[in-house]
């Protein structure tokens, strides 16, 4: 079995599983946030009798509509804290970040697990190598009220990076080269796993940009096997429990693709699809209006950490905002001096959350507005107006384009 | 469920995401009121123009992007009584069956017209297009999937297996 499927035989309480085969599993997890949360579960849940299974469990997280733009948002916080109150939720995180960073920085999310969670971007979670899975709201909430969860088990697609990391690639870059190669749907009702030994030198922040684009190109989930200081962190845990954290030897993948480094630029998704990859080269010079950093995806410690590479004793020429996935990512990159390189080379650094990437407040794009962005998507109208374009980068790129003013590929600047 | 269901076709393009069926300025919305938003992001009309019944018919990956259960929300509150597609994003496929929306894969939709009429019979499996005669089979709703729809929906279907209080199964 791949390790997708021993996580999921194990938590179904199964000796194995196949492909196709649909089980009834145990969640180890189960996360939501401001957005799917109580206010779109609390009236299902009641429903459903109004317990919870396991609220030692259960993750909140208000990430969305903070800080609250206006009184609408300023309500739904409301009701989401009330909510927590009274359930009295161990793991309530109120306005200190993304829910899915949250998952990884807190150590909630462990190798061999089932997480389920109420966002597309659940699938982050994987880069711990749990099987993290995203649903809709009214699902989340039979799992909050059984514990239990159907799946089909997913056939895995294996991505392999073998060769080194050059300095001027990023994970972003990894993730949309697959998806200029495989599109956008490649990967639908399947799992991703990625292998390599570029992958086993990314440390956490950087699979989870993996683990995280997994969904863009249709996955149920995406994972990494856990390695070096990503498997050291948990070794108590695993060890104790025995969690699965690899698949078995010489275990049946539905395909295998690899793809060569070397050979990869840095890359830009152009409007109006994720998949509408290209190198940063070919759309070079193309006039921007903002930039942006930010998202589970791209506003970790090291998208700042990297972005700080290209522009520190530097200026930005356009509007550069910066949005830290969580509060922690703040205080470590304050430590550090990134927040200082990036604040002295014209960065405006907001509250953690998921504003504007998800087009909610904080930064929307008005018409025709140009921005390139280590968020998560670029349809049209997902930060904003619907003619507002967005280019999706690695934080090198997005920052090179920010001194430029026009799309850059970072090898000039580095 | 109703097993068969009959109505006009709304014809869109392939990788139809939920931003589009519902975009994120209408998140903060009550679930209640989405439906005069469904498909803002692709045609403001569409919640004046669709009649109750009308089928959504698109290529592939419909419904990707973000897990909004409101995207599903918005179309049904819109009249649309099922969305018939060449491959679903994944999410959006389990929140249209939890919330007793057939999502009904089909092999070809390049022969479906804008406005020509549909006939869905779920217990044939089969999509028939009345205006050219054309019948395709349905490729997908077997299993859980199939019964949490015959159920109506999740929370009737949670209901029948583990009882009112939320026992364990």
């Amino acid at each position: 079995m791949t390790l997708t499927e021993k996580i999921i035989a194990r938590a179904a309480g199964l000796p194995s599983v196949t492909p196709g085969d649909e089980v009834w599993a145990g969640v180890d997890l189960a996360a939501m946030h401001d957005s799917s949360g109580p206010r779109r579960i609390a009236p299902t849940l009641e429903r459903l009798g109004g317990r919870l299974w396991d609220r030692s469990r259960i993750v909140l997280a208000v990430d969305h509509f903070t800080p609250p733009a206006n009184l609408r948002h300023a309500e739904i916080l409301a009701t989401t804290r009330a909510w927590a109150r009274e359930a009295g939720l161990p793991h309530f995180f109120d306005s200190v970040g993304v829910m899915h960073n949250l998952l990884l920085e807190q150590g909630l999310a462990k190798p061999g697990t089932l997480i389920v969670g109420a966002d597309s971007h659940t699938v982050t979670a994987g880069a711990v190598g749990a099987v993290a899975v995203g649903v809709g709201a009214t699902e989340l909430a039979t799992v909050l009220a059984t514990g239990q969860i159907w799946l089909r088990v997913p056939p895995t697609v294996l991505i392999r990076f073998d060769d080194a990391m050059p300095e001027y690639l990023t994970a972003r870059d990894l993730a949309m080269a697959v998806l200029r190669e495989l599109r956008a749907d490649f990967a639908i009702y399947r799992a991703v796993e990625y292998a390599g030994q570029a992958v086993d030198a990314l440390d956490l922040d950087e699979r989870a940009v993996l683990a995280n684009q997994a969904v863009e190109m249709g996955a149920k989930n995406g994972i990494i096997p856990p390695s070096g200081p990503v498997l050291r962190r948990f070794d108590r845990e695993v060890s104790a429990t025995g969690l699965p954290v690899a698949g078995d030897p010489g275990c049946a993948h539905e395909s295998v693709y690899t793809f060569r480094l070397s050979s990869v630029p840095p890359l830009v998704a152009a409007p109006p699809d994720v998949d509408h990859v290209m190198p940063v080269q070919e759309a070079a010079g193309l006039c921007l209006d903002r930039a942006y950093i930010g998202s589970c995806a791209g506003g970790k410690a090291k998208d700042l950490r990297e972005a700080a590479r290209v522009l520190r004793g530097k200026r930005v020429r356009i509007p550069l905002t910066i949005t830290p996935a969580t509060q922690q990512v703040v205080a470590e990159t304050l430590r550090d001096g990134t927040l200082q390189a990036l604040i002295e080379a014209g960065a405006v650094i907001q509250a953690p959350g998921c504003g504007a990437c998800a087009g909610l407040h904080s930064g929307l794009l008005g018409p025709k507005e140009r921005c390139v962005a280590t968020v998560t998507r670029n349809y049209p109208g997902r930060m904003g107006d619907p003619t507002a374009e967005i280019y999706l980068a690695s934080p090198l790129t997005v920052a090179a384009s920010a001194l430029a003013g026009r799309l850059t590929d970072p090898r000039e600047v580095l | 469920m109703r097993p068969v269901l009959e109505g006009r076709a709304w014809v869109f393009g392939d990788h139809v995401n939920t931003d589009q069926i519902l975009p994120g300025r209408f998140l903060d919305r009550p679930a209640e009121e989405v439906g005069r938003y469904a498909l803002a992001g692709l045609d403001a009309t569409f919640p004046e123009r669709v009649a109750p019944g009308d089928v959504v018919v698109a290529g592939v990956n419909f419904g990707c992007g973000s897990s909004r259960e409101t995207a599903v929300l918005a179309l049904k509150q819109a009249g649309v009584s099922a969305v018939v597609a060449r491959s679903f994003a994944r999410i959006f496929f389990r929140n249209a069956i939890n919330n007793g929306l057939p999502a009904v894969i089909i092999g070809d939709t390049a022969g479906i017209g804008q406005g020509d009429r549909l006939r869905l019979d779920l217990s044939a499996r089969t999509v028939t297009n009345l205006t050219t005669g054309a019948v395709l089979p349905v490729q997908n709703l077997t299993g859980t999937s199939l019964e949490i729809l015959r159920h109506g929906g999740i929370v009737a279907y949670t209901l029948a297996r583990v009882g009112q209080r939320g026992g364990q199964p």
